[in-house]
């Protein structure tokens, strides 16, 4: 049975496998030219197969940036095999039918690469790096490889898997910030994918084999779950070329509906303490939010800034210059579906995290009830006009907005109409979203405190 | 083709003011954003004795305050320009970070003169930053990842000033006084010491007026406390931070390091670069996290100052692989000194650090970081693009030869983390010495 997710929100259960026919389009070497921000232009072609490409013309240093990002993350997976995105990320690295183990990195370094890396969150799997100008074919020719080509074996499986298992001892079991992260999320979703860590648990990566590794890449490493940004020093028709020889003939995979359980609504407040080996407490709270296109998300931005963005914000003048707190951070968290806004900060000596919520739940009220003054509002604007342009500051950074939205949202112009909005969201908007988000019995709360 | 890409680069080089003020600008209109720092020439080195963390502190506190604005009004002015202020205090640098919209350029250069010249230091704020940079320290203290480092640099250095952490010691940060201050802020905050540098959407001019206004404010200079050279340790020394419940160690080590204008440099790069270097194709990836898969990560790096600082190595395997893991890597270390990198191997590095090269000042900011290297550590004018040209001239006998000089794997301190009852014991075997050579510290030792 085909479940759309018309009917999604009466499930409870996960679905895997469904499959729907592609519909295949000729190639267009007709790009769109679409805007960013001043000058900046991104060229969109998308291929027969699904694959898209977004191009960005910046001159102004010999040098390209090219990512690729798959529209799969841990929320692709299901319980019991959890961590199977990020684990399967690391075995991108490993040998092809063309390249043996090892190589990719030692042919990159040749020519002078800069930041190879690669990423995985709820919502996509990333893989970045720079490179001098004249390398564009090179790179084109090595991802499309490891597209279609890659070699799931046993015992580079098996290594691979201990290092994983290794940075979640490194990131989350002997972090404290990393396990109350894990909390956080693991007690805010009950039923929905959100609800584990990327990195996956423990007992699910110990017995995890290489052949869900192959299956895996079979579902979700093909060039209709694909988007291609290259930004940088190169001629946007030139990329479109290159792309075509070396992705065009890759066969899409069949598309993989993984139906996800929704959250239903939480009536009551959620809480749970958690010991660890650290000197002071700390306090996680996150409340439901939607998805990312939603209309409220520009409200929920601009509440994330207003509570806590900068030093003279509501959360910071009521909780670090009182000192209850040494910090804090809030917003809302960008994901394909609904997420959390989240509220986190770290008490001072011989402070309680008890008394940092209800001080975070009264200015919270505060905001509802009373008036937003214009400079306040103003104050915001400003700062997200800093932050939205300082995170296109370089090639790669300009990618990475580009490869989030594209993948999060379908569209990288959703973006900059998200920073738009918010630049016109009014105060009625913003207590409008905290009235509708930030209620009290909806919150989820974990506090960390010492063993 | 690599020839044309460095000219490129090299001509886009800062713009220097005329003036006396060290001023030093890149124009770069591509967003409406101006990046400034304020560099000056002090840092953890030049705390005073038993007052460890001053200059950090000093550093928070000229932002809390000055004659004409309340640590408020400033936190205020700040975000309404949509401007971000910090200040980053290293061993032998405190820079003052700015980032603004270019069209609130005016306002942020009124507030920054503000706050360099007219500090206040006030003891209600004081009293709230004691409060905050010692609990900075205890959660400095629980996460083991800045626990180590901070202890392994202590145990490296031990007295010498480059062992000092940053944030400072608790009960030394309690002892602050407003008189403590000023004091510091007399000596080490004067143009003699200063150097500004930035680049953005707007002229060298605009920056120069600035500056140019505010040197008479400040003082010309000040006292210098040299920084004496640290003294290698003599045998090799252990350290244990005992921290309960761990399911997987932190391991640091390393020995006394290197000045970057030593004619050993260059080929002591290369030599780390293929190492433990900043890739996947290292020599420590490589035996440890691609063949054994031990550790995530498992690197060495340099840290460099106007003295030699130190060579260091890191990786973080599961408890029951620490002990093999560990002596795994001294061997390495050991080996690498007796033979050194294969022509093979010595040949593909040097390749890839000189196509890397570009990455090294392909943005303002990146080039904005290396004059601010240049400037603390008192290297040579484009020492940082050099790193192209000097790794060109290497030979492998040069590069082997500095390996050999400089690398002492009896003369290594190593400090794991992790916890001791079931750990000590194994590790003490595997490394074939007594109990009483690993020094147990627990981890809530500052």
């Amino acid at each position: 049975m085909c479940i759309t997710k018309l009917f999604s929100s009466f499930l409870v259960l996960l679905f895997f496998g469904c499959s729907q026919p592609v519909i295949k389009k000729e190639s267009s070497n007709a790009p769109q030219k679409l805007p960013l921000v001043g000058s900046l232009q991104v060229y969109k072609y998308k291929f027969s197969n699904g694959l898209k490409l977004l191009v960005l013309e910046d001159h102004s240093s010999p040098t390209f940036a090219y990512q690729t990002w798959y529209g799969v993350g841990s929320r692709d997976e299901v319980k019991g095999h959890t961590g199977l995105a990020h684990l399967f990320e690391h075995m991108m690295f490993k040998g092809t039918k063309n390249h043996k183990e090892g190589e990719f990195f030692k042919l990159m370094k040749a020519v002078g690469s800069e930041g190879e890396n690669a990423f995985t969150s709820k919502d996509y799997t990333a893989y970045v790096q720079e490179l001098p100008k004249e390398h564009l074919e090179f790179i084109a020719q090595l991802e499309s490889d490891r597209m279609q080509n890659l070699i799931v074996d046993d015992a580079a499986f098996t290594t691979e898997r201990e290092v994983v298992q290794n940075e979640r001892r490194f990131s989350y079991e002997n972090n404290p910030d990393g396990l109350m992260y894990q909390e956080i999320f693991g007690l805010a979703f009950t039923e929905h994918s959100y609800h584990w860590p990327t990195i996956g648990y423990e007992e699910d990566l110990s017995r995890m084999a290489a052949t869900e590794a192959s299956q895996f890449y079979k579902n979700f490493y093909a060039p209709n779950k694909a988007t291609i940004i290259v930004t940088g020093d190169i001629k946007h028709d030139e990329v479109y070329n290159i792309i075509k020889k070396h992705y065009e003939k890759i066969q899409t995979s069949e598309t993989l509906n993984i139906q996800q359980a929704r959250e239903s609504t939480q009536t009551t407040p959620r809480r749970k303490i958690v010991k660890f080996n650290i000197q002071i407490e700390k306090l996680y709270m996150g409340y439901p939010v939607p998805e990312i296109l939603h209309e409220d998300i520009p409200a929920l931005q601009v509440l994330g800034e207003i509570l806590a963005g900068g030093k003279s914000s509501r959360l910071y003048r009521a909780l670090v210059n009182t000192g209850v707190s040494s910090d804090l951070e809030s917003g809302v968290l960008e994901n394909t579906e609904p997420s959390l806004f989240l509220i986190t900060t770290n008490l001072q000596k011989n402070k309680k995290a008890a008394f940092a919520e209800s001080i975070i739940l009264r200015e919270i009220q505060r905001l509802i009830q009373e008036p937003i003054a214009q400079k306040e509002h103003e104050k915001v604007q400003n700062r997200m006009s800093f932050a939205f342009y300082e995170g296109l500051s370089h090639n790669s950074s300009l990618a990475r907005f580009l490869g989030k939205y594209e993948v999060i949202s379908g569209n990288f112009e959703e973006g900059v109409k998200l920073f738009q909005k918010s630049l016109v969201v009014n105060a009625e908007d913003i207590k409008k979203a905290a009235k509708k988000y930030l209620i009290p019995d909806h919150r989820s709360v974990i506090i960390g405190v010492m063993k | 083709m690599r020839e044309i890409i460095l000219t490129w680069f090299i001509s886009l080089c800062f713009i220097k003011s005329v003036f006396a003020l060290d001023v030093n600008f890149e124009k770069d209109s591509k967003l409406p954003l101006v990046y400034l720092n304020v560099v000056i020439k002090t840092g953890a080195v030049d705390d005073p004795r038993g007052k460890s963390g001053l200059t950090y502190f000093l550093g928070q506190m000229l932002l809390r305050g000055t004659k004409s604005e309340s640590k408020e009004q400033i936190d205020l002015a700040l975000d309404q320009m949509g401007a971000v202020l910090e200040v980053e205090t290293r061993a032998e640098a405190l820079i003052l970070r700015g980032s603004v919209l270019s069209s609130k350029l005016s306002e942020f250069l009124k507030l920054l003169k503000s706050i360099l010249t007219q500090p206040t230091f006030h003891e209600r704020e004081i009293k709230k930053l004691k409060s905050e940079v010692i609990s900075k320290i205890l959660e400095e203290l629980s996460s083991d990842r800045t626990l180590v480092l901070r202890r392994a640099t202590k145990f490296l250095f031990q007295d010498h000033p480059y062992g000092k952490p940053i944030l400072g010691i608790t009960k030394e940060v309690e002892t602050f006084s407003t008189e403590d201050i000023f004091s510091h802020y007399n000596k080490h905050i004067n143009h003699g010491k200063m150097s500004i540098i930035g680049a953005g959407d707007t002229d060298l001019s605009i920056i120069d007026t600035w500056a140019k206004g505010f040197r008479n404010s400040i003082k010309e200079s000040g006292n210098s406390f040299l920084v004496f050279k640290p003294k290698d340790i003599v045998t090799k020394k252990f350290y244990f931070i005992d921290k309960p419940d761990r399911t997987q160690t932190q391991i640091y080590g390393g020995q006394i390091g290197i000045l970057m204008t030593d004619k050993n440099y260059f080929p002591l790069y290369l030599a780390n670069y293929a190492f433990g270097g900043p890739s996947f194709t290292t020599k420590m990836m490589e035996e440890i996290r691609v063949k054994r898969g031990w550790s995530y990560g498992a690197n060495s790096f340099f840290r460099m100052g106007k003295q030699p600082r130190s060579w260091q190595f890191n990786l973080y395997p599961k408890i029951k692989d620490a002990p093999d893991a560990l002596v795994y890597t001294l061997n390495m270390i050991k080996d690498f000194r007796e033979k050194g990198l294969t022509p093979e191997e010595f040949e593909r590095t040097q390749k890839s650090i000189i196509n890397n090269s570009g990455f090294m000042f392909n943005t303002p900011q990146k080039r904005v970081e290396n004059l601010l290297l240049e400037k603390t550590l008192d290297l040579p004018s484009g020492f940082m693009t050099r790193y192209r040209e000097e790794v060109s001239k290497l030979t492998l006998n040069q590069v082997n030869q500095a390996i050999k000089n400089f690398l002492k794997p009896d003369q290594l301190v190593v400090t794991v983390l992790g916890t001791a009852k079931d750990l000590k014991e194994p590790i003490v075997k595997a490394l074939g010495i007594s109990e009483n050579e690993m020094q147990v510290i627990p981890y809530t030792q500052e």
